[in-house]
């Protein structure tokens, strides 16, 4: 990050040299830089990743404890939409296959999964909010401002996870014990929701993990359009601002983030796959 | 199967369980006034911030000796009711109000306003307005420890105790600095260069209560030599400063130069008032937390939520409280100028302060009711490298500027109806005669072109335009290339630099062309002129003339105001006679305000009090009756 031309403290007047050092010397920036890993390195991990060199009255962790339960709350609506919508969209694919829903639904999981999400946004903005105005251009606070951007956010993983269910339960209906249940007597509904899906979740659970992630890098532009005060938007802002203890600070909540989300995904297969075992 | 069920149900309800708290836990109720601004600030402090975002905040919670007064930014009484200015423009002496008030009940006295200013000289407060004090008697050489010389009153201030609030000053020990020693090391590595920029290195002899001490500053963990002592900082005596407390309520300031714009400067909030026993309690930056802060203004800060919103409720101390209408004010820092226009557009906000600049172009084909440009204190321009040939030839640099269209540059790359400009010095300051470099003369700049040794454009090396990442400056500068193309037979490239690495470029002089805006601080042509000083940090073009370095000096110390102006205009002059810059167009205000809001006028530094501003709500869309802000710009 040092290699990175410009520092936390440049701005757009120059300052005498003698106040130049001074806030060289504030920010260590005048120290070699293992010296500065090394300073930042044991102050991390006493728990405190320092104070923002932009954001000057806040601490990393005050701008985290802020950020983190709003991205969360972005990140979870989102999953659940992209589960639900994928879900459904996947089961009916499956169970009505070759039919013309069948392909419809595809087409438009194709289609989502290949156009970004800030164009889905752009969209969204643009037929939601003022061609039929029902909900709000831009903010936080209430659960209607929360709705715009979880959709544009969640639909490209909707799209992938209707794929994945797709497969996976067209996969399941195949097998012997899904005959035995029809055979049995069973309606197809029955035997879809109770005997095949859950065969067919595996590999939705699975994605989850990788889903997780790039929700978590994907708020960043979706909290950018919908003026969300989340991580995403700290974190691009960090990184133009030359903010270094934030960015650092962000990152390492990520990387802690996404190693903990696959390490559940990994433990939620021993408890759904009775073929796993948990060691 | 029953546990898979159950543990599915219960990722399900608390997920959505978080979701409803994050998001129910943070409703506020909606405020009277909200308008988007611009950016996340980066403090509150006074002190400390530097953007026209941080100042729309910190004009409303703190005030000092004096006010901007909404229609013509004129210095208006604020925590002084009246003051004297002396014949040679040197002593200003101010009465305070008896009934100024801090939001926690105590009296604002002349004692809060000589320790705001010292705070913001004194070098452990980092401040990057710390020069707004140098106008002070001494003000400078108390910031700058560089400038300390033998027999100077000198106050040292010991290190803090552990676990004291940063903010706090050691204890002082009052003396006399008999030398300064420059430390080994120092003058081994630095002597070559002549480069002070570490005077922290040496070692001070102070006499004390009649006896020697020899002083550096450093940490208790730093290591000294035997007889050494460690102190926290060595500054200039600071009764020294032109600055002293009468009484409770009396203050006096002298100048070094009678300046005619110092009042406009105390109504700028680097020069406000803090509060002394709030800011050493808490330390900062703690103190500017919403439940700590005190502070004087017509508003307090309530809630200050990140990249979201700050939430601005009246002031019941203030002492003009019955004259502020607005009860809860929010100011959104929306980074994206499309979204704030969105909220902007759907009514979520009254005051859109940026809107795109594509946008405006569109709005601007009709008339609306919400849309006022107004010429702006703020200059583009750009910068030449004079020491890079063959920009050192002033027939070349002449050359560029008259083959560049500026007309075509306003209507077409802009289009939000900004004003070419010939000289840097924008138009409407008062008393001051405009400067104009030659006009656009594409003819005669061949001429000047083929006289510095380049016919036809032949022979003349590529240059490069620098400018930082915008997609409004690539217009800007694509279209001048051609322009340059066009009139002169010469290849130009760009370059674009996200904006710390432009910065850096231009600071260190890497650049041939390089664009650049400039803000006036005040209405006076010296926050232009005195940019281009030989050696001035935000000169950044080489230009180095003893005689342009005198004209402004002069100015500096002269009385009389008209001589003071031609003065001024003579250095203009100059500047636009060698052309070290090439100037280009003067901003246009693009605030977008609707007409229920009543109280904002156009103002050439951009600045809208929120005191001033209150909302009729017997005004709807589309009301014909224009509100102060439609007001046609003269």
């Amino acid at each position: 990050m040092l290699a990175v031309p410009g520092g936390p403290y440049s701005a757009e007047r120059n300052l005498p040299p003698e106040l130049e050092a001074n806030f060289k010397h504030r920010y260590r920036t005048d120290l070699p830089w293992y010296e500065q890993y090394t300073f930042d390195l044991s102050r991390d991990l006493t728990g405190d990743l320092g104070m923002s060199s932009r954001l000057q009255d806040f601490s990393v962790n005050q701008v985290i404890k802020e950020g983190l339960p709003i991205s969360a709350s972005l990140g979870i609506f989102a999953l659940f939409f992209a589960i639900v919508l994928g879900l459904s969209a996947g089961i009916v694919s499956a169970l009505y296959r070759g039919s013309i829903a069948d392909f419809s639904l595809m087409s438009l999981a194709t289609v989502g999964i290949a156009i970004p999400s800030f164009v889905v946004a752009g969209l969204a903005i643009m037929l939601f909010v003022f061609v039929i105005p029902i909900f709000p251009a831009a903010g936080w606070g209430t659960l209607r401002q929360l709705v715009l951007p979880s959709l544009c956010l969640g639909l490209a993983y909707a799209a992938e996870i209707a794929r994945i269910t797709r497969t996976g339960m067209l996969d399941a209906l195949s097998q012997d014990y899904v005959r035995t249940a029809r055979a049995k007597g069973l309606s197809e509904f029955m035997v879809a929701i109770r005997h095949a899906l859950p065969t067919a979740l595996l590999p939705v659970v699975s994605y989850l993990g990788p889903a997780v992630a790039g929700i978590l890098t994907g708020s960043v532009v979706i909290e950018k359009i919908f003026a969300i005060p989340g991580l995403g938007w700290h974190f691009v802002q960090a990184a133009l601002q030359r903010d270094l203890t934030l960015a650092m600070g962000l990152v390492l909540l990520y990387t802690v983030l996404l190693y903990t989300m696959n390490f559940i995904v990994d433990l939620s297969y021993g408890i759904l796959d009775p073929r796993v075992e948990l060691k | 199967m029953f546990g898979r069920t159950v543990f599915l149900i219960v990722m399900v309800v608390t997920g959505l369980a978080a979701v409803a708290w994050a998001v129910y836990g943070s409703r506020l109720a909606p405020a009277d006034f909200s308008f988007t601004n611009e950016t996340e600030i980066a403090t509150v402090d006074p002190a400390l911030a530097t953007g026209q975002p941080e100042m729309r905040i910190i004009q409303s919670l703190f005030e000092g000796l004096g006010r901007q007064s909404p229609k013509d930014t004129h210095f208006a009484p604020g925590a002084a009711e009246k003051w004297e200015i002396s014949e040679d423009g040197r002593v200003y002496t101010f009465h305070l109000r008896h009934d100024a008030r801090w939001s926690n009940g105590e009296p604002v006295t002349a004692r809060d306003f000589s320790y705001s200013i010292r705070r913001l000289l004194d070098p452990l407060t980092y401040s990057r307005y710390a020069y707004e004090g140098w106008y002070l008697v001494n003000g400078k050489k108390y910031t700058l420890a560089s400038e300390l010389a033998a027999g100077d009153p000198v106050e040292i201030e010991m290190n803090l105790a552990a676990g004291v609030p940063n903010t706090v000053r050691g204890e002082l020990l009052l003396g006399k600095l008999v030398r300064r020693e420059a430390s080994a090391a120092k003058s081994n590595a630095t002597a070559a260069k002549g480069d002070d920029a570490e005077p922290k290195q040496d070692i001070f002899v102070v006499e004390i209560d009649g006896k020697e001490r020899r002083f550096k500053v450093a940490e208790a963990t730093d290591r000294v030599p035997k007889d050494v002592e460690r102190c926290r900082q060595v500054l200039l005596d600071f009764r020294e400063v032109g600055l002293k407390v009468i009484d409770d309520y009396t203050l006096e300031l002298r100048l070094t130069n009678p300046t005619p714009y110092f009042l406009d400067l105390l109504a700028y909030y680097p020069l406000a008032p803090v509060n002394q026993a709030c800011v050493e309690k808490y330390g900062s930056p703690d103190w500017l937390r919403p439940e700590h802060i005190v502070t004087n203004g017509p508003f307090r800060m309530v809630a200050r939520r990140l990249r979201d919103r700050v939430r601005l409720v009246r002031s019941d101390t203030y002492w003009d409280r019955e004259n502020v209408k607005l009860n809860v004010v929010d100011a959104l820092s929306v980074d994206d100028r499309t979204t704030a226009f969105n909220l902007y557009m759907t009514r979520m906000v009254d005051w859109d302060t940026v809107p795109p600049a594509e946008v405006l172009r569109e709005l601007l084909k009709e008339p609306r009711n919400d849309l006022n440009p107004a010429p702006q204190l703020t200059t583009y321009y750009f910068l030449l490298n004079t020491t890079r040939p063959p920009l050192d030839d002033k027939r070349v640099r002449q050359a560029l500027s008259m083959a560049i269209d500026r007309e075509e540059v306003t209507r077409v790359a802009t289009g939000a109806g900004e004003i070419p400009a010939y000289s840097l010095v924008p138009p409407s300051m008062p008393g001051y005669h405009k400067q104009e470099c030659k006009p656009f003369d594409p003819a005669a700049a061949r001429k000047l072109l083929a006289e510095a040794g380049f016919p036809e454009g032949q022979g003349f090396p590529r240059i490069e335009i620098l400018y930082n990442t915008d997609q409004a400056h690539q217009a800007i500068a694509e279209l001048i290339r051609k322009q340059w193309q066009n009139n002169l037979g010469i290849t130009a490239t760009l370059r674009n630099e996200e904006w710390g690495s432009y910065q850096d470029s231009i600071q260190q002089l890497k650049f041939t062309v390089a664009r650049r805006a400039w803000v006036g601080d005040y209405m006076d042509p010296n926050t232009y002129a005195d940019m281009f000083v030989t050696g001035g940090e935000n000169n950044n073009t080489g230009f180095a003339n003893p005689e342009y370095d005198k004209l402004i000096s002069d100015a500096a110390t002269e009385v009389d105001k008209t001589k003071r102006m031609e003065l001024l205009e003579k250095s203009e002059r100059m500047l636009m006679d060698e052309q070290p810059i090439i100037p280009v167009y003067f901003y246009v205000s693009r605030n977008m305000v609707r007409p229920w809001v009543r109280g904002f006028y156009n103002t050439l530094q951009d600045v809208h009090p929120i005191r001033d501003i209150w909302i009729d709500r017997s005004v709807k869309q589309d009301d014909p009756r224009p509100n102060e802000y439609m007001e046609p710009v003269k």
